[in-house]
């Protein structure tokens, strides 16, 4: 093969082991400058009569001659450039340097075009140089300072340098950086190339499990394995077996486990793989009402995940591949199928916040690549929940600043959508103080596939005994060691490094190229990714389907020499594919094209076992059906005592206009325009509803539409849904205000909602019960509570789940602190629009329109933005009518058929002012809203309403009516042309006429005869457009 | 009629190829992805289209500068076929990455052999990636053959390193420099979008067959993906009692003229 790979180049060559020269290189604008990049570049001796070339050719690729210059330099020769700087007045200089290991995406490329130049071998280490001072040289440098970065700022000390650049020019998890002092001679102290050097890798070693409990638990500590004593037990006594023992020492194996085969198991069993509290057996006790009840719950999972989707599937036969792949798999139309699955990556974003939302991203991307025999992404979907940036939050020396995760996860996704050529379509943000410690990053893909891939069915594996087994991708290092044991328990200071990786979505994009078109030659047989627990998960999952396999370690493609065995097995390094092929020749030939690396690793039989060999000698060998099936199941307590708050609340404000616009200026409602304007959302060309829309691009759509299939008008909406201030109510009014939120911004965009199927992904704090969290049992039963209210609600819209995720410890605990999430369930939704040119978005659209209300439920107070604003607290909890919204839903797609609607948007955060007034920003005109009939209304119908709260007084109160939030409730505008069909259509049901669309750009809300809030739309769409804090 | 044939690049980190293939065949080319690799392979495959487009996307991960890398793999590999293909009057479309790639490879503004290359598209002035939809203005005393009865348009724009900055050659050069960038200028931003060059936002060669922009031209080739067409369509509704939008995507309207100028 005539071209490296880049994953093989990343800091050593082991072709390469003739002596090498270092060069340092700096790329100098020629333009005012205070930062620059920085190269460390180790150039092997056969080149040594090629240096002028070699410079030559690295200004080509360096460089703009005409803005820059490049600075070559040994690294002894660097004083030159201090004498540089010293002489333009500066007094410090400072590298970033990646830590040896670390993904180095611009090094990669670097490589490569070197290798284009004919210089093959050539190592590269990217960073970044920085200038300070410690004083002004002239009135230009007070207008830099004025005017631009920290850069121009002065400083007195490297101190303070170091400080003030931790988290936003670099990152201590992912780079070195190194402050110089200009005034004194430190070249000797300058950064050269950094190599990762590992000693001698050790031998597998066999582990013995003969301890007492403590030995056991101190094991699995001292070894990250994350396994609980009875698992430690119960894989102590597989070994003990007699059969098992006489298997093991005829392939000449230890008695006791390996350290591969310990760290094997440890993987599968991890909470991350295993789901093992939605599987658990719960005793749940509630005491809600009064009395003591004890329910069983065999498991979670069953009960009310599967459970529900099982009911359904009856009346869904489009449903075709549900909780058994990477993703839940839909049908679309007679050829095509769609897919869809949402992952979490929490605990590598709290970390370094940048490199886990980019893997968290590529590794969803990889979940839809492995569906089937391998889906193409077509969408990206992200939900994120931090923490607002303020002095009131905890710090403590393992956590970032909340705005250094803010800004770095959003990078992320934009790099990880934007560089693979995926639409990021839709999303949200949500702030709670909660997430100070553990932001959520949700990140969704969904996907298409045919049907039919030469013969075979295209969203099914299969792989037969015989098949080789093909690693494909990037290579394998130390990096994302233990990610999966890791995300299973809480963050302490120890936390492992290795844990760090940063993602290369530019070797993903030709692997994503390369997967589809080896798919359509029909080279595939089976496909999956390499995620969390890397070949032993990818590999140990796919030996289910022929029952065995083995691989060879010596065949598997390393970064770096230096790797235990173990290590190899495990690691999660990215940009990986495990599949299956009967051609191999024709697959790596195809792999060539696309440059990506395809190696052959093992084969797949049926010996019942999966193997793992070290030159043809196995260093693991573990039974399938124990490595899959042995984990002894969880039994755990869990009790419900509905949450005792104590009312607090004050009369109506004066000024209710100036309370709207503060809500619409909160973080939570605020426009998202500058997170949204950097992401890529239209690439692919599938875009029918985009996230701003409307003549003005200031329209916030409620889901996104796209056309997964070139040239047909059936789109697909994709929305999500979540509600985590409603968890410390009542987590089950929580769980069904997700579902009813995502299923209602689809119908709201025009989606049928027949065709609904939705994503559970739960994100909780720890709800198992020990001595370090005393609040297991009331968190396990949130969780019930949760999990109660998702079924039901899944199963009063027909909308079955086809795929979810948990993340059970989204906690930080340093001994001195406990800090836990809000019990947090994310929604995602995906539904048919049978044509997209019936769609409808959520702003207005002509003077004269009528606005009407629709419900199915009574708002609340509770969990709302506005009692967090005027700090009063409130039990009036909203309240919805399942059934009837269901129906209620099913009308409103019969009225957008019919073309009646005009505009459609939810209520949600912020609640009926809120929602107007964004379609008043949106639009660019006025409304002119007359609550008086919908006030009577509420007092009317708190006489004879079902719901207990009703007769409360709070409900017709004006401020509740125009901030309360709630399930179940839609703005709608129609052509007063439909007036009379669309009263009739809806007379049994809740729709209020509350106003009408104006000319003049303004909101006008009168009670009776009073005006209660007269706003332009000017002062509306400025407090909106108070941007997010991100950089 | 015998519809012309059009190379869609794709590989090596290129994005758009799909759509831009479909966005070809709805106007009127006969057009199919074909792979970095496998054109470097069989640069003759040049001789059976009559465009070659480089489509948008994030070549080489838009490592050191957009576009560069990539330009410098078909300058290593492909530079004598390039030309003559230029040449001979063949079409070459470049869109947002695909217009960096010919601006590193020195094929605009101008496109011969020996021309120096006098602009460099860098960072937006926001220092961001921007997507988002904006207005153009045609200017049809340039010569091109992309623009042809189009006046006002609409295209998104999705890029972060958009700029066209003039490139500082020697003193006394600039003002020349930037008369011919004009004179090259086939489309402009109506609104100030990236801090661009005089609000450029194509560049053409002299003779009009290469072409290079930002904006996205097939991602127009439908109203359903204008971010306003609901608006239009509920006006179009009303007062014209049609439920379709008459007028053609600007998109499709560039490549149809593309496909009329081949014919």
């Amino acid at each position: 093969m005539s071209q490296t790979h880049r994953a093989s180049q990343t800091t050593h060559n082991p072709s390469c082991s003739e002596t090498t020269l270092q060069w340092c290189l700096s790329v100098i604008p020629k333009s005012d400058y205070s930062a620059f990049a920085l190269y460390w570049v180790r150039i092997p001796e056969r080149y040594k009569d090629q240096l002028d070339e070699l410079s030559v050719a690295l200004r080509e690729v360096l460089i703009d001659p005409l803005q820059e210059e490049l600075w070559i330099a040994r690294p002894e020769e660097r004083s030159a450039w201090v004498d540089k700087w010293n002489a333009r007045g500066y007094r410090w200089w400072a590298e970033r340097q990646f830590l040896p290991g670390v993904t180095d995406n611009l090094a990669h490329t670097v490589q490569e075009a070197l290798e284009l130049k004919k210089f093959a071998d050539i190592s590269v280490s990217s960073g970044a140089g920085f200038i300070f001072r410690d004083r002004l040289m002239s009135a230009e440098d007070a207008a830099n300072l004025r005017k631009t970065l920290t850069m121009h700022k002065i400083y007195s000390d490297s101190e303070s340098i170091e400080r003030s650049s931790r988290y936003t020019i670099y990152h201590p998890l992912a780079d070195t950086f190194k402050v110089h002092d200009l005034s004194v001679d430190c070249t000797g102290e300058l950064l050269l190339f950094p190599s990762v050097r590992l000693p001698e890798p050790p031998q597998t070693l066999p582990v013995s499990l003969e301890l007492e409990d403590e030995g056991l638990e101190a094991l699995s500590k001292d070894r990250l394995l994350a396994l609980t004593l009875s698992e430690m037990r119960t894989i102590r006594n597989y070994f003990r077996q007699k059969q098992v023992q006489q298997s093991r020492s005829g392939k000449g194996l230890p008695t006791s486990p390996t350290d591969v085969e310990l760290e094997i198991l440890a993987q599968t069993w991890s909470e991350h793989c295993k789901h093992k509290i939605f599987n658990a057996t719960i005793s749940h006790v509630d005491y809600s009402s009064g009395n003591r009840n004890k329910v069983v719950v065999k498991s979670l999972y069953k009960t009310y995940i599967q459970g529900p989707t099982k009911e359904l599937m009856a009346s869904r036969k489009d449903l075709l591949s549900v909780f058994k792949d990477n993703s839940g798999v839909v049908k679309w139309n007679d050829e095509w199928a769609v897919c869809f699955k949402v992952e979490t990556h929490n605990s590598p974003s709290a970390l370094e916040p940048y490199g886990g939302a980019l893997t968290g991203i590529l590794g969803v991307n990889r979940d839809i690549l492995g569906t089937g025999l391998g889906a193409k992404p077509i969408f990206n979907t992200d939900v994120f929940c931090f923490a607002f940036p303020s002095s009131d939050l905890p710090t403590r020396p393992k956590l970032l600043p909340a705005k250094a995760i803010m800004d770095g996860v959003r990078k992320g996704v934009e790099d990880g959508g934007n560089k693979s050529g995926i639409p990021t379509v839709n999303g949200a943000i949500f702030f709670h103080p909660g997430y100070r410690a553990k932001p959520l990053v949700f990140c969704g893909t969904g996907g298409i596939l045919p049907l039919d891939v030469q013969g075979k069915c295209g969203y099914e594996k299969h792989t037969k005994v015989g098949d080789t087994i093909v690693m494909v991708g990037g290579r394998v290092g130390k990096d994302g060691i233990h990610g999966a044991t890791f995300s299973s328990e809480s963050l302490h200071e120890g936390s492992p490094m290795s844990a760090v990786q940063i993602g290369d979505p530019f070797t993903q994009k030709r692997v994503l190229d390369f997967i589809i078109e080896a798919r359509d030659q029909g080279l595939i047989t089976g496909i999956t990714d390499n995620g969390a627990g890397g070949l032993s998960s990818s590999v140990g999952e796919m030996a289910q389907i022929t029952n065995g396999a083995t691989i060879e370690l010596d065949q598997i493609p390393t970064k770096y020499p230096g790797l235990a065995d173990w290590e190899i097995v495990v690691s999660e390094s990215q940009e990986r594919m495990t599949l299956s092929t009967t051609s191999l020749d024709k697959l790596q030939s195809l792999a060539e094209k696309h440059h990506v690396e395809a190696t052959a690793i093992g084969v797949f039989h049926d010996k019942g076992y999966f193997e793992v060999t070290r030159a043809g000698q196995p260093v693991a060998l573990l039974d399938l059906t124990f490595l899959h099936d042995g984990l002894p199941p969880l039994e755990l307590e869990a009790e419900w005592k509905p949450s005792q708050i104590t009312m607090t609340s004050g009369s109506v404000p004066a000024d209710l206009g100036k309370f709207l616009l503060r809500l619409l200026a909160h973080p939570n409602i605020s426009s998202r325009e500058n997170v949204i304007r950097q992401y890529d959302h239209e690439v692919q060309g599938m875009s029918v509803i985009k996230p701003l829309m409307g003549e003005r691009q200031q329209a916030p759509c409620d889901a996104a539409v796209i056309c997964p299939v070139y040239g047909d008008k059936a789109g697909l909406a994709i929305s999500n849904g979540l509600n985590p201030r409603l968890s410390s109510h009542d987590p089950h009014l929580m769980a069904i205000c997700a579902v009813d939120e995502a299923v209602r911004n689809m119908v709201c965009v025009g989606a049928d909602p027949d065709t609904v199927t939705l994503l559970d992904n739960f994100c909780w704090p720890d709800p198992v019960l020990s001595t370090k969290n005393q609040h297991g049992k009331t968190m396990l039963a949130l969780l019930v509570r949760a999990c109660q209210g998702l079924a039901e609600a899944v199963l009063a819209y027909k909308a079955p789940l086809i795929s979810g995720k948990d993340s059970m410890k989204n906690d930080f605990d340093d001994g001195v602190i406990r800090l836990s999430i809000p019990p947090t369930l994310l929604i995602s939704g995906m539904a048919k629009v049978p044509d997209v040119s019936k769609c409808v978005t959520m702003e207005f659209k002509q003077p004269g329109d009528i606005i009407y209300l629709l419900r199915a439920g009574k708002p609340g107070l509770a969990g709302s933005h506005y009692e967090e604003m005027l700090g009063w607290q409130s039990a009036l909890t909203p309240q919805i009518d399942l059934q009837k919204a269901a129906k209620l839903y099913r009308k409103v797609h019969q009225t957008m058929d019919k073309g009646w609607v005009n505009s459609a948007h939810d209520l949600s955060e912020g609640g009926l002012a809120v929602a107007i007034s964004e379609c008043i920003i949106g639009s660019g005109k006025g409304a002119k809203i007359d609550l008086t009939h919908l006030i009577e209304y509420e007092k009317k119908s708190g006489d004879n309403s079902p719901f207990p709260f009703s007769t409360d007084k709070v409900l017709s109160r004006i401020d509740t009516i125009l901030f309360a939030e709630g399930p179940a409730r839609l703005l709608i505008s129609i052509d007063p042309a439909h007036k009379a069909e669309w009263e009739t259509f809806w007379k049994d049901y809740e729709c209020e006429e509350i106003g009408v669309v104006a000319d003049k750009p303004r909101l006008t809300v009168w009670e009776g005869v009073a005006t209660v809030i007269d706003l332009a739309m000017m002062d509306l769409e400025r407090a909106w457009r108070t941007a997010l804090p991100f950089d | 009629m015998h519809k012309p044939e059009a190379i869609v690049l794709c590989g090596d980190g290129i994005n758009c190829d799909a759509e831009t293939a479909w966005a070809l065949n709805l106007s009127g080319f006969e057009a199919a992805p074909m792979h970095v690799s496998d054109l470097l392979l069989q640069p003759q495959a040049l001789s059976k289209a009559q465009m070659l487009v480089i489509p948008g996307g994030f070549s080489y991960g838009d490592e050191i500068a957009s576009g560069k890398i990539l330009a410098i793999k078909l300058k290593e590999r492909l530079r004598d076929a390039l030309y003559t293909y230029i040449e001979q009057g063949n079409l070459v479309l470049g869109i947002c990455n695909g217009f960096q790639v010919l601006v590193q490879l020195g094929l605009l503004p101008f496109s011969g052999e020996n021309d120096p290359r006098i602009v460099s598209l860098v960072r937006n002035a926001q220092l961001k990636f921007i997507n988002k939809w904006v207005r153009l203005q045609v200017y049809p005393d340039v010569n091109s053959r992309f623009f042809t009865s189009l006046r006002e348009i609409e295209l998104p724009i999705r890029h972060g390193e958009g700029r066209l900055a003039l490139e500082p050659l020697t003193d006394g050069a600039a003002e020349s420099i930037e008369q011919t960038v004009k004179r090259l200028a086939p489309l402009r931003y109506s609104d100030e979008v990236n801090g661009s060059f005089d609000k450029i936002a194509a560049l053409t060669n002299p003779a009009g067959n290469v072409l290079g922009l930002m904006p996205h031209p097939e991602a127009f080739v439908r109203w359903t993906q204008n971010p306003s067409w609901t608006n239009r369509q509920v006006a179009i509704k009303r007062f014209e009692r049609s439920t379709t939008i008459a007028e053609i995507p600007h998109g499709l309207a560039i490549f149809s003229n593309a496909a009329a100028s081949l014919n």
